[in-house]
């Protein structure tokens, strides 16, 4: 599929050596989440697109990342985070009085905003609908992430994630210097992760917002 | 509404700032204690590398989908050996024991009962002996390790530098005394009898009273804890980049600490130099140019010996 070399055949330009088990590797980074981080991993962020499109309903889409991530921050916070029930709900009703607070600190709002909060409650406005409904398995969808990156890079991230091989390796094969190669996967990550985000706003988009005119600014 | 513009900006700044780090640790080329430095510093630092966490374990499950992961563990697959001539090697040992994660010149390996890692004198290698725990060990320098809780570490010969992440603890034992490890980062090398401990970060408790923290370095003897006042930890981690650091240490020292890295030593042929004192930074790798620094400086001489040594002597 690629045009890379037989990672166990060295030419003579290259000067990288692979590692013992990949696997191990693999697991070596994952290490390095607290326990907080793996329950904000499993509890909290698979629901992240519920609580962009509820805080887009409620501040507009431009505001809609910032309060996410205040809400984010207000979780990651809480001293006692093992007791919460229900990470999801509990991380909307944080949006949904981050959005309160912000619409109090306006200067110029529409009573109607804190009608249509008032009406709104604490309520998940949609608790089932974000689940991948394209008809195309999450795992095809990352495989077309990774196609799509550039080449080289989709080269790389493909080598690491796909095929396993170790950093090492993927530099002997592909007779880069590893540093390159800690390039190309850092790059692909992130661009995979920001694309997985975007997927998640325009899912959003297909449901329904109050009107701009009632979006809020904080001043 | 210049400030709300930027807003995305910023969290795309973020993601790329974690991923960097994700494929730094990946790699194994992280500043373990800076990374750690980068996530305190801010909230949205720990929510963005989470996140990218979250990519990198999903990525994972493409292997898992396409059965390949499962066939490379249960398929043996020949003998793997790529060797780096006259600097590095990696060998993969037969038969009942198998390679753990490690990169670099040396041999590690998993056995039944303990794991072993060593290397031999000019050689440096990094193991990771769990997730979460690496491990790099220097020249002529040997340990072993059992996983469990805590993992317990065996420095039998020689130095080596620990990483623990956040909520990974150790313990290490030495012929100079047992310690208990917090989260951090640490140097430990034997000095005859004893273990000299460096805290980079984090903590140790060596014993029921005594507490080693953050910057602190001591010597271990006979569980005797002595905290000696060191200003340059630099100096302690410089190996790791293949580095002697020198600050008016006699040249009878700095021979010594240069002759851990090589097979054909350095001896001193006048003693009247012996109390030279040396001050730099020289390659560990590349001991010619510290002769060289030594000619330039003090009119010093290095010829070979007979039995292949390299003898200083007054010029």
């Amino acid at each position: 599929m690629f045009e890379c070399h037989d990672p166990l055949t060295l030419s003579p330009s290259c000067k990288n050596t692979g590692l013992g088990d990949p696997a191990g590797r693999l697991e070596h980074v994952l290490g390095w989440l607290r326990d907080i981080d793996r329950w904000f991993l499993a509890e909290v962020l698979p629901h992240a697109a519920a609580y962009r499109a509820k805080a887009a309903y409620l501040c507009g889409r431009d505001n809609a990342e910032d309060l996410v991530q205040d809400a984010y921050a207000r979780v990651l916070k809480t001293p006692d985070y093992r007791a919460i029930v229900t990470p999801r709900g509990f991380v909307l009703t944080i949006v949904h009085n981050l959005a309160l607070e912000r619409l109090r600190r306006a200067n110029v709002v529409r009573i109607d905003a804190f009608a249509s909060l008032d009406m709104l409650g604490v309520a998940d406005p949609a608790p089932d609908a974000f689940a991948i409904a394209s008809g195309r398995s999450e795992l095809q969808r990352l495989l077309d992430l990774i196609d799509a990156l550039p080449a080289q890079c989709s080269r790389v991230l493909h080598m690491r994630k796909v095929q396993g091989m170790p950093p090492g390796d993927i530099a002997d094969a592909l007779c880069l210097s590893l540093s390159t190669v800690e390039k190309h996967i850092a790059k692909g990550l992130a661009l995979i992760t920001k694309a997985r985000r975007d997927s998640e706003v325009q899912w959003e988009e297909a449901w329904p917002a109050i009107p701009t005119s009632r979006s809020v600014m904080p001043t | 509404m210049a400030g709300h513009s930027d807003i995305p900006q910023r969290h795309a700044d973020l993601t790329d700032e974690a991923a960097g780090w994700l494929a730094a640790l990946d790699a194994g080329s992280a500043n373990v204690v800076a990374f750690e430095v980068w996530r305190a510093a801010d909230i949205r630092h720990a929510v963005a590398f989470a996140e990218v966490a979250g990519t990198w374990r999903d990525l994972d499950a493409l292997r898992g989908a396409q059965g390949e992961r499962r066939a490379a563990l249960e398929t043996p697959s020949p003998p793997k050996a790529v060797i780096r001539p006259n600097r590095r090697q990696i060998l993969r040992a037969t038969g009942s024991i198998v390679t753990v994660a490690a990169v670099g010149g040396g041999i590690a390996y998993r056995a039944a009962a303990r794991d072993m890692a060593e290397t031999r004198v000019g050689q440096r290698m990094t193991v990771a002996v769990t997730p979460g725990i690496a491990l790099d060990l220097n020249t002529d320098s040997r340990v072993y390790w059992r996983t469990g809780a805590p993992v317990r570490l065996w420095l039998d010969r020689g130095e080596i530098a620990l990483l623990l992440a956040v909520d990974h603890r150790l313990q290490l034992l030495t012929p100079g005394g047992q310690f208990q490890l917090d989260p951090g980062a640490y140097n430990a090398r034997l000095r005859g009898a004893g273990c000299e401990l460096a805290v980079l970060a984090g903590g140790i408790s060596a014993g029921s009273t005594t507490r080693l923290g953050s910057g602190d370095v001591a010597l271990v003897t006979a569980g005797q804890v002595r905290i000696q006042p060191r200003e340059d930890l630099g100096g302690v981690t410089a190996w790791q980049h293949d580095t002697l650091v020198l600050n008016g240490e006699s040249l009878d020292y700095a021979v010594a600490e240069m002759n851990r890295y090589l097979p054909n030593t350095i001896v001193i042929g006048d003693p009247a130099l012996s109390r030279l004192r040396v001050g730099g930074s020289f390659a560990t790798t590349r001991p010619a140019e510290f002769l060289r620094a030594l000619r330039s400086s003090f009119g010093i001489r290095a010829t070979a010996g007979p039995s292949g040594e390299i003898v200083l002597t007054r010029a």
